[in-house]
C-alpha cells in the first residue's frame, strides 16, 4: 500500500534541492494532526477514506484519548510531482521527486518545548489557523519561536468545512473572516522581521496561504483555482491568482472585472465568485444527495469518481468528492515545495543562528553550503522512546556531512566547552534509521539536509547534543535550543514500595530523556523531584513515568510545589559585620536590591561572568546607572556562578583583599543558593563588600576562616535589607465568549490573579483576556475555569516573571512568614528562621 | 559512697583489674560523668587497696567519648582502659577495655506492661533491644514479663538481646573478625541472598550452623536461619540517641517501637530518622558528582580503621578520583572549609558517630559505606544501610570498576555527566595544611 520504498526515499535524500523539512505548528485544537493525515494519506501510508480520522501522528494511546498531540512526531514522505504542477517552479530542482520530512507538533503551551525541538531541525513551518477562532495565543508563541529560529512560515486557514456546514457563512462574510485571520498572522510575522529571512508575511495571491478542511481532506490555494480559470479567461495563472483575492470583483452579467463592488446584484468578489461559491454549491449538492445534479457538475470540473464511490451518500459522498476534486495533499505539497526553502537554501541564512563557533571555519562553511562531503554536523533535538523498553532513538538533523551506520562520532553535550573534555564522548552509531509512518527503516547512511534517528547513542545523550566526526576536535557545538517555557512546577515522587527505588531511579532517567523540558533532580532532603512547565505537562510525565518507564510500579506523588526566590527591598539599614571563627578576621557588608531589569538582563545572558568587562561596564553604566569604575569591581555572580545576584567590591585600600576573594566568592555561591529566609535561591541582590579586617598571617585567614564568615555576613546583610519573597507568576491568556467573562473574572479574583488586558477579537464574539496569576494558585485553575464558564474558557499559562510579595517575612503572622515556615517545614529545616544575631557579630 | 560503688560498679571493676594484674589503668570518662571522676578513682583505689595499681583519669577525648581513647591511654602507657558511660562497643585495636555502662533507673513494671501491650497489637515476634545503660534492668523486665505472661495468656514469642561483653580484648576481636570473614561469603550480588546466607547489609550478622548471630552496638542476639529481621518487631528501651539511630537505620525495614524511659511510654515515631536516611541518599548522589575526596580520620582506636582507610583510598582511586587523607580531630565547618578543593569528605569513625551532617558544612560528609555506594559503578542505593565500617572490610575488596558503557546520570544536575575526569584539579594540598588546625 505504501507508495514508495526505502530505496526511493534514500535516493532522494541526496538531492538536497528536493527536500523540504517542515513542521506543522498551531494553537491547540486547530487541526494540525488531522491535516497532517491528509499528507500522510497521499503518500499512501494510510487510506484516503480514513484520512482525518486516524491522526496518524498521534501515536500514543493518551494522545488519541485526549485528542491532543503530546509529542512531536516525525514522518518522512515521498512524493512524485507532475511536470505540469512544477511548471511554474523557478527554484533549483532535480527531477520531480520530492522528499518531505514532516514533523507534527503539539499545540498546548505545556508542550511547547516539543515545538522548539521540532523547529530546530526543520526549515519551514506550516502554520495552521482555525478559520473561525483565528490567530490565538499559541499561534503567536509558535510563530515567534519559528521566526526566531529563522523558519519560513506558510499559512493554512483550516476547518473550512465549519463555514459551509456548521455556520453556513455567506461568501463575503467568509472572505472578511479569512482576510482578518491572515492579516492578524501577518501583523505578528511583521514584528519579527529579519533581513536575512526577507519578507515572511503570507499572501493568498502569492500562494503562501492555503484554505483547508483537514477533517475532510481537501484544501486549495488560489493557484488551484487560478489554473482552472486561467484558460477560460485567457489570462495567465499569476494574473488570475491576483484577481482571486483582495478588491477584485467580477460581474458575470457584464463579464467585467472591477476593483470596486459595482452594486449590481450579480457583482461579487473574485474569491467569492470563483472559489467560495463553487465549493459551497458542490458541498450542498452532495449533502442533499442530489446526485443527478452532481455528476454533470463534476464532469465539468474534470473530476472522475470510481463506481463504488458513486454509491456513497451524504457526508461520506461529500468527503470523497471534495478529496478527489481538491485533494489537500496536492495543494499543501505545492505550497510547501514552492514556498518553503530546501535545506541548501535555508542553511545559508540559518548557519548564523545555529553555529556557535566562528562563522568562517570549515564547519560553518559546510553547514552554509549544506555540503554532504563536508565534516559531519548533526544536532540531536530530542530522544524518542524505542519499542524495546528503555532504549531511545536520538532524533535530529544532519546539517552537513553524512552520518552512517557504524560510524564513530564525537558527542558534544550541552555543557561541552570547546577545547575541554567535559561532556564529550566518542561512540559509534549502531544504526541509522528513518521514519516511514509508524515504522522505522534502517538505511546505510543519511546525508545532510535530512532528519535522522540513530540507535546506540542514548546512553550518552540526556536530551540534546551536537555530533561530529570522531576526529573533528576543533568543531564548536551547535547552539542550544532556547525554550519559551520553563519548568516551574515541581512535584516530589517516591515509590510506594521501598524496594522499587531502583525502578524509580531508572524510570526518572528515562523520563528525563523522553521529554525536552522535564527536569528530574533531587532535593537536599533526598526526595526525587520532577519539574515541568505546567500541570498538564507534569500529569503526562508522571503517567509516562509510572506506566512506561517503571513498568507500572506504584508511586506516591506529592502535591505540586513551587519554588520561590529571596530578594531584598532596600539597602541594608546598616553595615553588618561578622567575625571569623578564630575572631581574627572581620568582614563588613551591605546588601541592596539590584536596579530594575538587571536581574532579567543577567537571566538573558546579556550580562554575565564571561562578558568583556568593558562591554559589561558600558551596559551597566548606560542602562542601569552604575558608576563606570564600580562596574569593573564585580567579583562574581551567583548562585552557580551565573545567577542574578552579585558581589561588588567597595573596599578602599585593603591589604590581602585579593587573597580572600576566592573564599568570599565560595561563601557567596553557597549563601545565594540557600537564602537566609527559607533556603530558596536569592534573586536580584547586590552584595557590597564595604570593608575587611584580616589577620596578618596567611594561615589565619584561610578558606576555613573566611568562607563560613562570608556566608554569615551575607545572610546578615540580607536580613537587614528588608528581605522579601518573590513568587513566580504565570501570564494567562484566555479566549472566551462575552457571557463567560463573569465566570473568568470570578475565578481569577479568587486565585489572586488580575486581568490587565481585555480585548474583543474583531469580527467575533470572542474576547481575549490576559492576566497574571501566581503559579502557586494555578493548580486546578483550568478545571475551575471550565466549571465556572461551562467549558467555554480554556487558559494557556506561561511563566512570565517573579513578583515580589508585599508582606514582610520577618513579621510574625504575615502571609510571607507563614509561607517561609511552610517551606522550611517541607525542607525539614527548623521552623523558625535563624535570627540575625546568629549571623552578625558585635565588635 | 555506696552510690558511687553501685553506680560505677566499683567492686566488679576492681575484681577485673585484680584478676588481670594490671598496674597502669586509664579511667575514661565522658563529659557528663566527669564530675564523679575523682570519687570513682578514689573508690576504686580504696577497693584495690593499693596493690601498686596506678589509676589515671582521662577526659575530653579527641573524637568521641563513646569510643575507647587508645591514643590517650598510650600516653600514659596504660595496660587497660576502663570506659565509663555510653559506649559504641567498637572493637579496640591495641588495648583491652573494660566497660562500665552506668545504671540508669528504669520502671520495669511500666515497661513490661507496655511491652505486653505491644505483643497484643502486633502479631510479629518481638525482639527486645535496649540502651546499654539499661542492661542492668533486663532481668527485672524479664521477671515482670514472666509474671504478666502467667496472668495474661500470650502466645507471642519475646526474645531479648544480650550484652555482648563488658570486657574487650583486642586479640579476641581479631579472632572474631577472622571467623566473620569466613562465615560470610563476600557477596557481590546485593539483592539476592544466595543460599540463605546473609545479604550485604546483614553482615553485622554471621551464620553459625542453623542460627544467625547478630551483633550491633554491643548487643547480640541470634535468630533462626530461616527468619529475616523483617519478621521481628524491634522493641527498643532507651533514649532516642545515636545507638537507637544505628538500630533504626540498619534495620530500616523493620517495625520499630521505642519505649521512652523518661516519659515512660512507647512511641512509634521514627520519621526523623527516616528523614535522615533519605538525606543520606541525597548525599550519596551528591558524592557521585565529586572528583576530589577528603578522607577524614575520625578515630585512632576502632579496630581496622587503617584497613578501611586504605580500602577507601583504593576505592576512590579505582573510581578515577583523587583522595587526600586528613586528620583534624572532630570536624567542624571551619576546619572543613580549609579544604575547599574537596567536594566530599568520607568520615571514618565508629558507627555511632558516623553520621555527621550540618548545614554549615561546605561539602557533605559521608560514611565509608556510602562511599562504597557512591564510588563503585553499578552499586545502587537499595535502602539497605550500614553504619559500622567493620562490616565493609572483607566484603568489599574494591572490585575492578565494572565497565558499564553508559554515562552516569546525575540526579543532582538532572543530566548525564562524565566521570573520571581529573582536569584542572587544584594543586596538591601542602603537608602543613593537612596538620590539625584549631
Amino acid at each position: 500500500m505504501v507508495k514508495f520504498t526505502v530505496e526511493e526515499l534514500r535516493r532522494i535524500m541526496d538531492k538536497k534541492n528536493n527536500i523540504r523539512n517542515m513542521s506543522v505548528i498551531a494553537h491547540v485544537d486547530h487541526g494540525k494532526s488531522t491535516l497532517t493525515d491528509s499528507l500522510v494519506a497521499a503518500a499512501g501510508i494510510i487510506a484516503q477514506e480514513v484520512a482525518g480520522d486516524v491522526r496518524m501522528t498521534d501515536t500514543r494511546a493518551d494522545e488519541a484519548e485526549r485528542g491532543i498531540t503530546i509529542k512531536s512526531t516525525g514522518i518522512s514522505l515521498f512524493y512524485e510531482m507532475t511536470d505540469e504542477s512544477l511548471k511554474l517552479y523557478k527554484g533549483e530542482r532535480d527531477g520531480n521527486e520530492y522528499l518531505i520530512n514532516l514533523i507534527d507538533s503539539p499545540g498546548h503551551v505545556d508542550f511547547s518545548s516539543e515545538v522548539t525541538a521540532a523547529l530546530r531541525i526543520t526549515d519551514g513551518a506550516l502554520v495552521v489557523v482555525d478559520c473561525i477562532e483565528g490567530v490565538c495565543v499559541q499561534t503567536e508563541t509558535v510563530l515567534r519561536q519559528a521566526l526566531g529560529e529563522r523558519i519560513r512560515p506558510v499559512l493554512t486557514v483550516n476547518k473550512m468545512d465549519r463555514c459551509f456546514l456548521e455556520l453556513q457563512v455567506e461568501g463575503e462574510e467568509a472572505y472578511q473572516t479569512f482576510s482578518r485571520v491572515i492579516e492578524n498572522a501577518n501583523v505578528i510575522m511583521a514584528t519579527y522581521e529579519d533581513t536575512l529571512l526577507g519578507d515572511v508575511q503570507v499572501y493568498p495571491e502569492k500562494g503562501t496561504v492555503a484554505f483547508s478542511a483537514g477533517l475532510h481532506g481537501w484544501a486549495f490555494t488560489l493557484s488551484s483555482f487560478a489554473k482552472m480559470y486561467a484558460s477560460k479567461f485567457g489570462v495567465d495563472e499569476s494574473k488570475m491568482m491576483e484577481r482571486l483575492w483582495g478588491e477584485n470583483f467580477f460581474d458575470p452579467a457584464t463579464k467585467k472585472w472591477t476593483s470596486k463592488n459595482t452594486g449590481s446584484a450579480t457583482c461579487k468578489r473574485g474569491f467569492v465568485q470563483f472559489c467560495y461559491e463553487p465549493i459551497k454549491q458542490i458541498i450542498k449538492t452532495c449533502m442533499n444527495d442530489q446526485k443527478d445534479k452532481l455528476w454533470p457538475m463534476l464532469q465539468k470540473l474534470g473530476v472522475v469518481m470510481k463506481a463504488d464511490e458513486k454509491e456513497l451518500m451524504g457526508k461520506a459522498l461529500m468527503k470523497r468528492v471534495m478529496q478527489t476534486w481538491l485533494p489537500a495533499s496536492s495543494a499543501l505539497l505545492e505550497m510547501m515545495i514552492f514556498h518553503l526553502p530546501s535545506p541548501s537554501k535555508a542553511q545559508r541564512y540559518r548557519v548564523e543562528n545555529l553555529y556557535e563557533g566562528p562563522l568562517d571555519d570549515v564547519y560553518a562553511t559546510a553547514i552554509r553550503n549544506c555540503d554532504p562531503e563536508g565534516p559531519l554536523m548533526l544536532y540531536v533535538s530530542k530522544m524518542i522512546p524505542a519499542s524495546d523498553k528503555g532504549r531511545f532513538f536520538a532524533f535530529g538533523r544532519v546539517f552537513s556531512g553524512r552520518v552512517a551506520t557504524g560510524m564513530k562520532v564525537r558527542i558534544m553535550g550541552p555543557n561541552y566547552v570547546p577545547g575541554q573534555k567535559k561532556d564529550l564522548y566518542v561512540k559509534s552509531v549502531q544504526r541509522t534509521v528513518i521514519w516511514m509512518g509508524k515504522k522505522q527503516e534502517s538505511v546505510e547512511d543519511v546525508p545532510c539536509g535530512n532528519t535522522v534517528a540513530m540507535v546506540g547513542l542514548d546512553q550518552f545523550i540526556t536530551k540534546n547534543a551536537t555530533l561530529t566526526n570522531e576526529k573533528e576536535s576543533d568543531a564548536c557545538p551547535i547552539r542550544a535550543m532556547k525554550f519559551s517555557v520553563s519548568p516551574v512546577v515541581r512535584v516530589a515522587v517516591q515509590c510506594k514500595v521501598a524496594s522499587d527505588l531502583p525502578k524509580l531511579v531508572e524510570g526518572l532517567k528515562r523520563l528525563a530523556k523522553s521529554d525536552p523540558m522535564v527536569l528530574c533532580t533531587m532535593e537536599e532532603s533526598g526526595e526525587h523531584i520532577i519539574a515541568g512547565a505546567g500541570e498538564l505537562h507534569l500529569e503526562i510525565c508522571l503517567k509516562d513515568l509510572q506506566e512506561d518507564f517503571m513498568g507500572g510500579a506504584e508511586i506516591i506523588v506529592s502535591p505540586p510545589v513551587v519554588s520561590f526566590r529571596e530578594t531584598v527591598l532596600e539597602k541594608s539599614c546598616r553595615t553588618v559585620m561578622s567575625k571569623s571563627p578564630n575572631k581574627h578576621n572581620r568582614l563588613y557588608m551591605e546588601a541592596r536590591p539590584m536596579e530594575e531589569g538587571l536581574a532579567e538582563a543577567i537571566d538573558d545572558g546579556r550580562i554575565g561572568p564571561r562578558d568583556d568587562p568593558k562591554v559589561r561596564s558600558k551596559i551597566l553604566s548606560e542602562e542601569f546607572g552604575w558608576d563606570k569604575d564600580l562596574a569593573k569591581k564585580i567579583w562574581c555572580f551567583g548562585p552557580e556562578t551565573t545567577g542574578p545576584n552579585m558581589v561588588v567590591d567597595m573596599c578602599k585600600g585593603v591589604q590581602y583583599l585579593n587573597e580572600i576573594k576566592d573564599s568570599v566568592v565560595a561563601g557567596f555561591q553557597w549563601a545565594s543558593k540557600e537564602g537566609a529566609l527559607a533556603e530558596e535561591n536569592m534573586r536580584g541582590i547586590c552584595f557590597e563588600v564595604c570593608d575587611v579586617v584580616l589577620h596578618a598571617d596567611a594561615i589565619h585567614r584561610g578558606g576555613g576562616q573566611v568562607i563560613p564568615t562570608a556566608r554569615r555576613v551575607i545572610y546578615a546583610s540580607q536580613l537587614t535589607a528588608k528581605p522579601r519573597l518573590l513568587e513566580p507568576v504565570y501570564l494567562v491568556e484566555i479566549q472566551a465568549p462575552e457571557n463567560a467573562l463573569g465566570g473568568i473574572y470570578g475565578v481569577l479574583n479568587q486565585k489572586r490573579g488580575h486581568v490587565f488586558e481585555e480585548m474583543q477579537r474583531p469580527g467575533t464574539p470572542l474576547y481575549n483576556i490576559k492576566a497574571y496569576l501566581p503559579v502557586i494558585e494555578s493548580f486546578g485553575f483550568s478545571s475551575q475555569l471550565r466549571a465556572a464558564t461551562s467549558g467555554q474558557a480554556f487558559p494557556q499559562c506561561v511563566f512570565d516573571h517573579w513578583d515580589m510579595m508585599g508582606s514582610d517575612p520577618l513579621e510574625a503572622g504575615s502571609q510571607a512568614s507563614t509561607l517561609v515556615q511552610d517551606i522550611r517545614k517541607r525542607k525539614g529545616l527548623k521552623e523558625q528562621m535563624t535570627p540575625l544575631s546568629e549571623f552578625e557579630d558585635k565588635l | 559512697m555506696g552510690d558511687i560503688d553501685a553506680m560505677y560498679e566499683i567492686p566488679r571493676t576492681a575484681e577485673f583489674l585484680r584478676s588481670r594484674v594490671y598496674t597502669r589503668v586509664a579511667l575514661q570518662f565522658p563529659d557528663e560523668m566527669l564530675k564523679d571522676a575523682a570519687a570513682v578513682a578514689r573508690a576504686l583505689r580504696r577497693e584495690l587497696a593499693g596493690g601498686g595499681v596506678k589509676l589515671f583519669v582521662m577526659a575530653d577525648t579527641a573524637y568521641n567519648s563513646c569510643c575507647v581513647d587508645e591514643v590517650g591511654a598510650s600516653h600514659i602507657d596504660a595496660q587497660c582502659v576502663v570506659h565509663y558511660g555510653h559506649a559504641c562497643m567498637s572493637p579496640t585495636s591495641n588495648l583491652p577495655a573494660f566497660f562500665v555502662f552506668g545504671k540508669t533507673p528504669l520502671d520495669a513494671n511500666a515497661c513490661g506492661r507496655s511491652l505486653l501491650q505491644c505483643t497484643r497489637e502486633s502479631g510479629k515476634r518481638i525482639l527486645v533491644l535496649y540502651g546499654l545503660e539499661y542492661a542492668h534492668a533486663l532481668d527485672d523486665i524479664k521477671a515482670v514479663m514472666a509474671e504478666l505472661h502467667k496472668s495474661h495468656s500470650c502466645t507471642v514469642e519475646i526474645q531479648y538481646a544480650d550484652v555482648l561483653c563488658s570486657v574487650m580484648s583486642p586479640s579476641s576481636v581479631a579472632e572474631k573478625e577472622h571467623t566473620q570473614s569466613n562465615g560470610t561469603t563476600p557477596n557481590d550480588d546485593l539483592s539476592v541472598p544466595i543460599d540463605g546466607v546473609a545479604t550485604f547489609v546483614n553482615n553485622c550478622c554471621n551464620v553459625e550452623g542453623s542460627t544467625r548471630k547478630y551483633s550491633l552496638g554491643g548487643l547480640m542476639w541470634a535468630t533462626s536461619i530461616d527468619d529475616n529481621m523483617e519478621d521481628y518487631l524491634l522493641y527498643w528501651i532507651g533514649q532516642d540517641n545515636s545507638a537507637f539511630a544505628n538500630v533504626v537505620l540498619t534495620f530500616n525495614k523493620c517495625e520499630i517501637v521505642r519505649y521512652d524511659t523518661v516519659a515512660n511510654q512507647p512511641s512509634r515515631d521514627v520519621s526523623h530518622l527516616m528523614k535522615i536516611l533519605r538525606r543520606r541518599y541525597y548525599l550519596v548522589e551528591k558524592a557521585k558528582d565529586s572528583n576530589i575526596i577528603g578522607i577524614l580520620v575520625g578515630t585512632l582506636g576502632v579496630a581496622g580503621y587503617l584497613h578501611i582507610i586504605e580500602q577507601m583510598k583504593d576505592l576512590i582511586k579505582a573510581a578515577g578520583k583523587k583522595s587526600y587523607t586528613l586528620v583534624m580531630g572532630r570536624p567542624n565547618s571551619a576546619k572543613l572549609a580549609n579544604f575547599p578543593e574537596c567536594e566530599v569528605f568520607v568520615y571514618v569513625s565508629c558507627a555511632q558517630t558516623a553520621l555527621l551532617d550540618s548545614k554549615d558544612f561546605l561539602a557533605p560528609v559521608i560514611t565509608p559505606f556510602e562511599a562504597v555506594l557512591s564510588f563503585s559503578r553499578g552499586r545502587e542505593w537499595t535502602g539497605e544501610y550500614l553504619l559500622d565500617f567493620k562490616d565493609l572490610i572483607a566484603t568489599d575488596r574494591p572490585e575492578v570498576a565494572s565497565k558499564t558503557d553508559e554515562a552516569r546520570f546525575s540526579f543532582i544536575k538532572g543530566c548525564y555527566v562524565e566521570d573520571n575526569r581529573l582536569e584542572g584539579i587544584a594543586p596538591a594540598l601542602g603537608f602543613w595544611n593537612c596538620l590539625q588546625q584549631q
